[in-house]
């Protein structure tokens, strides 16, 4: 059986499956045994049960799903005071049984697309963006936050079949984090190219990304870092998340151990180039999962900086749920080695509407007009796939 | 044993891991302060933080009850808040500095750093102390080269001293010197 087929069938079979990004193509987890729904209350222990084994022996020994946004915050002591949302659970790990590679070209087309073609609703219009953005400006004036990230929802009523989003989707925008969870009453699609943890034996690393270039003819690598290095904004953002970065694993890393291994590097990817830095340590010995997750969720890079006060004033702020949106995706194995990304350029379709939720920053120097349609643009590719 | 008193920052624990260079360090919540530990302490260092001074009278108390009695050290927020306690005015300034690297120099020959050396340090403050400044023992000690905003107070008689930036910073060249150099006068 070819692995092209193998999609098809799976699609066909209706059994859920997750697809993630692995170094040289994609992993497929299925058959999955055990399902667990998080709440506020059974997380932690979710997280200590899931690796309190001391050797991994199969390769689909380990939990694969997702942490929420608000599961997130609670975790860390922050309430989010009622929101209106689309009652979505809040977090989902399977335990796969069974997992297959494949190749970085995946072939699955669906081209009877049901109902995908309503257009999208925005949450808030330019006018009330506005509002919020200048209120957050006073907020960075004061000094109660350096940096913020608003976050807006395009949403339409929609079936969709995720596969064929997904394969589309990848065509045009691989990532590095880029994955999709298939279940019975849901589904999540995502590019994201953005790592949080990745954690093997006591060594973690976390690779920020701040900053964004779209390509065009006239650039090329080297363009791109002179254009981030010149550009003040940019470079100051980029900054702040590295020493916030930083200080995040120096909570659980050895004193001395974290090092930031890559320093302000552009990486390429088909459509864009991106600032990043790779920043890592070595893990204090009596250092346990629910320690990590912790100490690096949610991701700095997507809420501001400094993250608690932040993270306040964005839930005061909020009225919608984030839902998935710059949560955690990945695994946790059984060994408490893990991968986890942040969520970010997603679809998430539950209840047969679709929901694409993207942020930009505030800091001092940040433009309201300019914010609102770089939030625009990031939703646009994931819109296109409706098309 | 220095005493870090985190204010909430997400860069407080890049500030335990340099002074871990140096001794044992215990570092809690400014609304979690373990009095015992905090009496025990040798040093006591104020976090960076969200928010201006008077958002933590806690901390002011903690910096009254303890001035002449142990080595304190302010940074960002903590620089601030021990001005605050001295009298000194902290308010918003025109220009915003965050993830800024600045070029500072000192402009004192009573510093414990050597008149006219210069450093590079990063920065990440909405506010800045309100000048003229004067309180007793105190001086300013570093400045922006181009601001001229105050970037350190030292206080040699008392053992106290102050950073407006970020020692513990990767934007800052030279930190864990400046920082060895405070812990041993």
């Amino acid at each position: 059986m070819t692995k092209i087929n193998y999609l098809r069938k799976i699609s066909e079979s209706e059994k859920p499956f997750i697809i993630y990004k692995s170094d040289k193509g994609f992993d497929l987890y299925t058959d999955f045994s055990k399902k667990i729904i998080l709440t506020n209350n059974n997380i932690q222990n979710f997280i200590n049960k899931a690796t309190q084994f001391k050797s991994k022996r199969k390769e689909t020994d380990l939990f694969i799903g997702f942490f929420g946004y608000e599961v997130l915050n609670d975790l860390i002591g922050i309430k989010i005071k009622k929101q209106k949302s689309l009652k979505f659970p809040k977090g989902i790990f399977y335990k796969p049984e069974t997992k297959i590679k494949l190749q970085n070209k995946l072939d699955y087309k669906n081209l009877e697309l049901i109902n995908s073609k309503k257009s999208f609703k925005i949450s808030m219009n330019k006018a009330s963006y506005k509002i919020i953005f200048d209120k957050f400006k006073k907020k960075i004036k004061s000094g109660e936050t350096y940096q913020i990230k608003i976050c807006t929802k395009y949403s339409n009523k929609s079936e969709i079949d995720a596969l064929d989003f997904f394969c589309r989707l990848v065509k045009t925008n691989m990532a590095p984090e880029a994955f999709m969870i298939k279940d019975k009453d849901y589904s999540i699609i995502s590019c994201s190219p953005e790592n949080l943890i990745t954690k093997k034996n006591d060594l973690i690393t976390t690779k920020p990304i701040a900053g964004t270039l779209k390509k065009n003819k006239s650039l090329n690598k080297i363009k791109a870092l002179a254009f981030f290095r010149k550009n003040l904004k940019e470079t100051k953002e980029h900054n702040m998340i590295v020493d916030m970065e930083r200080s995040d694993l120096s909570k659980i890393c050895k004193p001395g151990s974290v090092k930031i291994l890559k320093k302000k590097i552009v990486e390429e990817y088909k459509d864009l180039y991106h600032y990043v830095s790779l920043i890592g340590g070595q893990l204090k010995n009596k250092v346990t999962s629910l320690d990590i997750i912790k100490a690096m969720m949610p991701g700095g890079s997507v809420i501001g900086c400094p993250k608690i006060s932040t993270l306040n004033l964005l839930n005061k702020q909020e009225k919608k749920s984030r839902n998935i949106y710059t949560g955690s995706f990945g695994y946790l194995k059984f060994n408490g080695d893990m991968r986890f990304n942040i969520i970010i350029r997603s679809i998430l379709n539950f209840n047969g509407k679709s929901e694409i939720s993207v942020a930009s920053g505030v800091v001092i120097d940040s433009n309201a007009g300019h914010e609102f349609n770089e939030n625009y643009i990031k939703a646009k590719s994931l819109m296109d796939l409706y098309k | 044993m220095i005493y870090i008193i985190d204010h909430q920052d997400s860069f407080t624990h890049n500030v335990v891991h340099q002074f871990e260079n140096f001794d044992e360090v215990f570092c809690t919540n400014f609304n979690k302060i373990n009095k015992k530990k905090l009496k025990e302490a040798e040093v006591i260092v104020f976090s960076p933080g969200p928010g201006a001074p008077k958002d933590y009278p806690i901390s002011s108390k903690i910096y009254k009850k303890y001035k002449g009695k142990k080595k304190i050290i302010g940074i960002c927020l903590g620089f601030q808040q021990i001005l605050h306690c001295e009298n000194g005015k902290i308010i918003e300034q025109k220009k915003i500095y965050h993830g800024f690297q600045s070029k500072i120099k000192v402009i004192s020959k009573n510093s414990l750093f050597k008149k006219n050396s210069q450093f590079t340090v990063g920065r990440y403050h909405s506010l800045k102390l309100k000048e003229p400044f004067a309180a007793k023992n105190f001086e300013i000690t570093m400045r922006c080269d181009i601001s001229n905003t105050a970037m350190t107070i030292e206080n040699n008689k008392e053992k106290i001293y102050g950073f407006q930036f970020h020692p513990e910073s990767f934007l800052t060249e030279n930190g864990n010197l400046l920082i060895k150099k405070i812990l041993s006068a």
